[in-house]
């Protein structure tokens, strides 16, 4: 049997619900303005012909099928699954690594996380640009440069069409796996510090405390970071912007690059670049659905 | 201890926002921003340019400082302007044409701003009112932004400085939509040439015996003598900018000298009115192949020749890594006053011909203005232009602009030359080279031959391919890329896929 509401409780529940949403307002309203908006904006106008950012013509679904006909497109979605997959490679463990080694560093821990996070706080385009001066091919090269003072012959880094893409994940995972580090440090953080006393006193080495107790204890934030990284580096686009506008041959074209060029790129067609980001958008409308289950599981660690 | 360090992080965080303000509310562009009705434009640079240490040209002071107009009202935002980093020279130079405008014209109110123009950074600003009042795009782009609605018209202002009947019938196809409203004009035309860093030159021992470099007249001889600097000094023969759009643009030059014209033109409407791409002719196969040819037989380009644009390719010869640059009159000083290459070895010499012919490229830059630019503020600009000696006027206060322009050239170290002249007014033209010849700078022998082929009729000149020329230059540029990074890649092949490539945007954009 259901308890009887009194008027004044019903009263008082209404109270808190406007209150709450009054709380509320100001973020929901500049959601609707600089997010909502231009999301809803986006896909309306990728259903017409445009000039620049008018709309002028209702196409139906004519952009998207002109888009996705197109040879750059296929090339441009290869690329961008293969950014995933070597982003995966390379920058889904680094950041793990350097939790763990700045979690077991005694001395200077303070030291080792600032230096860790400070490419983040760098300037992004600032950071690509003084990556360019590193990877050049000329003679002004620093990592050239070095090759050459090792006795080896100079690297086309950014010319050499099966390279490219690494590389551009290098960066970008130099830059971004120092706040990852700290992220996963805080997810340590938790993990009760009798379970490492009593691995230790059971004679437990360093890397048997690492696999049997912090990796396991940190599985379910790795997997939310996996899908959080897949959903980022499919949205990659200024590095390769700067670095090698695409090149070379497109070996490096992303989608959202792809989008870019549609509208910046010469033709402003911004209705395509609208297709373009609304495909973008529902791919990672899957990964996010893939997220959100994968944030609903719970450990059962007794932290 | 909680709320002890809740309180310390409070007032911590209390005390940053309020250095944020404070740094905020002192910053130059707080303070100055009030005075900017017209826009900011680019880099900001509408808040004050830094003080120069150089004074005005003194040429500036034959200008009549009398008041032309006082009841024009208007406040104009040139992006013509030169950048922070410029010469003083130069940053003196313009700063003296404002306070002469501002005596000429009381009620106008000049806001420099420097705006380096590209498609990508103008439609924004276009769109968000704050492109600057006059900016200078291509001769590629006028018809592109008057059909995207992103200039204004301003038929009345150059009917006011009776500029409309000086406009060639080329100039107005260029910059008047189909109703014959006109919304640019002409800055000055450009030939493409090869810039030549002489001192390289001199280390391969490829001097002729009157001292002076034993440039490359074909592209065959570019290759050969290429290897040599290579040889000889371990520096690029050639920088090759193929990133983005920028090694479509140049290979099209080198086709038409393969015979890409006529009947193998690269594009062409056919007797339906279809336009189509022709890129798997001989003649641009074989232009492709010599280009191949250059890194992998020859070995003569600069190293990151996929990731080289435009811009970064200037610097390379003014720095001595590259011995010869693709590039026209128009950017000589790039690499000399920009790059610190002293004039005197530094020269401009024709675009090689090849085994069909001799074209060089032609082109320019216009001036164009801002969407909500009105018929007073344009009036107001047009009249920045001719004090400057941009306009084809001629009396005593322009002359003497336009010496005090060659002034300021000569002083920042570039080389004064000639322009390629937009107007055909043969006494404007005239006074241009003959103040270029009076403040000359350089060893003529250097530059002679250049500005002589296309006088003579040795080099044709040649406009740019006709429509989308840069899908066109990017698709090409694509095949380029793949035939110079990958060694076993058909030239065939890659031209042909940049040909589909190509003709389905056609068939999608303009043949539907």
């Amino acid at each position: 049997m259901n308890k009887p509401v009194r008027l004044g409780e019903r009263s008082h529940k209404w109270l808190y619900d406007v209150r709450s949403w009054l709380i509320m307002l100001p973020g929901i309203a500049l959601f609707m303005f600089f997010v909502w908006g231009p999301l809803l904006q986006s896909v309306h106008m990728s259903l017409y012909r445009t000039r620049n950012v008018e709309l002028i013509e209702f196409v139906g679904f004519q952009n998207y099928i002109r888009v996705i006909s197109r040879e750059d497109f296929t090339q441009a979605l290869l690329n961008t699954l293969s950014y995933t997959f070597w982003s995966l490679l390379i920058g889904f463990l680094i950041p793990i690594f350097l939790a763990i080694i700045i979690g077991e560093t005694v001395k200077g821990k303070g030291f080792i996380r600032t230096a860790a996070y400070i490419p983040n706080i760098l300037p992004g385009l600032a950071t690509i640009l003084l990556w360019r001066a590193f990877l050049s091919a000329e003679r002004s090269g620093v990592f050239n440069v070095m090759l050459g003072h090792l006795g080896f012959d100079p690297i086309s880094f950014l010319s050499e069409a099966n390279l490219v893409i690494p590389i551009i994940i290098v960066t970008a995972t130099w830059r971004g796996a120092g706040a990852t580090a700290l992220i996963y440090m805080a997810g340590m953080s938790g993990i009760n510090p009798e379970l490492y006393e009593a691995a230790t006193i059971d004679g437990a080495g360093i890397w048997r405390r690492i696999r049997h107790i912090t990796l396991p204890a940190i599985f379910n934030l790795s997997s939310t970071m996996m899908i959080l990284q897949i959903i980022f580096i499919f949205q990659i686009m200024y590095e390769p912007l700067v670095l090698t506008a695409g090149g070379p041959d497109d070996a490096s074209l992303s989608l959202m690059l792809l989008m870019w060029r549609y509208a910046f790129g010469g033709n402003m067609d911004f209705g395509r670049a609208a297709a373009v980001s609304v495909l973008i958008a529902l791919m990672l409308l899957v990964f996010t659905t893939i997220y959100t289950i994968v944030n609903k599981r719970k450990t059962n660690w007794d932290m | 201890m909680e709320d002890y360090f809740m309180k310390t992080y409070i007032r911590l965080f209390s005390v940053v926002l309020a250095l944020c303000l404070l740094l905020a509310a002192c910053s130059p562009a707080a303070t100055d921003g009030g005075n900017n009705s017209g826009g900011n434009a680019g880099g900001g640079n509408d808040t004050g340019t830094p003080p120069t240490t150089a004074a005005p040209p003194s040429e500036l002071d034959d200008i009549s400082t009398e008041v032309i107009d006082a009841d024009l009202t208007a406040t104009i935002t040139l992006g013509n302007w030169p950048p922070d980093t410029a010469p003083d020279a130069e940053r003196a130079l313009f700063e003296g044409y404002k306070a002469i405008m501002l005596q000429q014209y009381p009620n106008v109110t000049i806001i420099p701003a420097y705006f380096s123009y590209t498609l990508s950074n103008y439609l924004p600003m276009a769109r968000g009112g704050t492109a600057p009042t006059l900016f200078q795009p291509p001769f590629t782009d006028p018809q592109l932004l008057i059909s995207q609605g992103l200039v204004a018209d301003v038929t009345d202002a150059l009917e006011v400085f009776g500029l409309l009947e000086k406009f060639s019938p080329s100039y107005i196809e260029m910059l008047a939509d189909e109703n014959g409203r006109i919304f640019g004009l002409p800055r000055d035309g450009y030939v493409l040439g090869m810039h030549i860093n002489i001192n390289l030159f001199e280390e391969a021992g490829l001097m002729t015996d009157d001292g002076l470099p034993d440039y490359p007249k074909t592209l065959q001889e570019l290759a050969e003598k290429g290897q040599i600097i290579r040889e000889k000094t371990g520096k690029a023969g050639l920088v090759f900018p193929a990133s983005e759009t920028f090694g479509g643009w140049l290979w099209t030059n080198i086709a038409w000298n393969f015979g890409a014209v006529g009947d193998n033109a690269l594009l062409y409407q056919d007797s339906d009115g279809k336009w189509i791409v022709n890129l798997t002719s001989d003649a641009a196969v074989a232009a492709l192949d010599y280009v191949r040819s250059l890194k992998w037989e020859y070995d003569i380009l600069n190293a990151d020749t996929t990731t080289t644009t435009w811009s970064s390719a200037h610097p390379m010869l003014g720095a001595g890594e590259a011995a010869m640059n693709f590039a026209a009159d128009d950017s000589v000083d790039n690499p000399t006053a920009g790059s610190g290459l002293s004039v005197d070895k530094f020269a401009l010499v024709p675009f090689p011909a090849g085994p069909y012919g001799a074209f060089a490229l032609t082109g320019g830059t216009c001036y164009m203005f801002a969407p909500n630019t009105t018929t007073d503020e344009a009036v107001a600009s047009l009249a920045f232009l001719r004090l400057i000696g941009m306009l084809p006027f001629l009396d005593d206060d322009i002359i003497a602009g336009m010496r005090a322009g060659a002034a300021a050239t000569r002083e920042r170290g570039a080389p004064v030359l000639p322009r390629v002249p937009a107007w055909n007014d043969a006494e404007f033209i005239a006074m241009q080279r003959s103040i270029a010849e009076e403040y000359s700078n350089v060893d003529w022998r250097l530059y002679e031959d250049f500005f002589n082929s296309f006088t003579d009729g040795t080099i044709q000149l040649r406009g740019e391919e006709p429509i989308h020329t840069q899908q066109l230059y990017r698709d090409i540029t694509a095949a380029i890329q793949r035939v110079i990074t990958r060694a076993e890649a058909g030239v065939y092949e890659a031209l042909e896929r940049a040909q589909e490539r190509f003709q389905e945007y056609l068939d999608d954009e303009v043949n539907r």
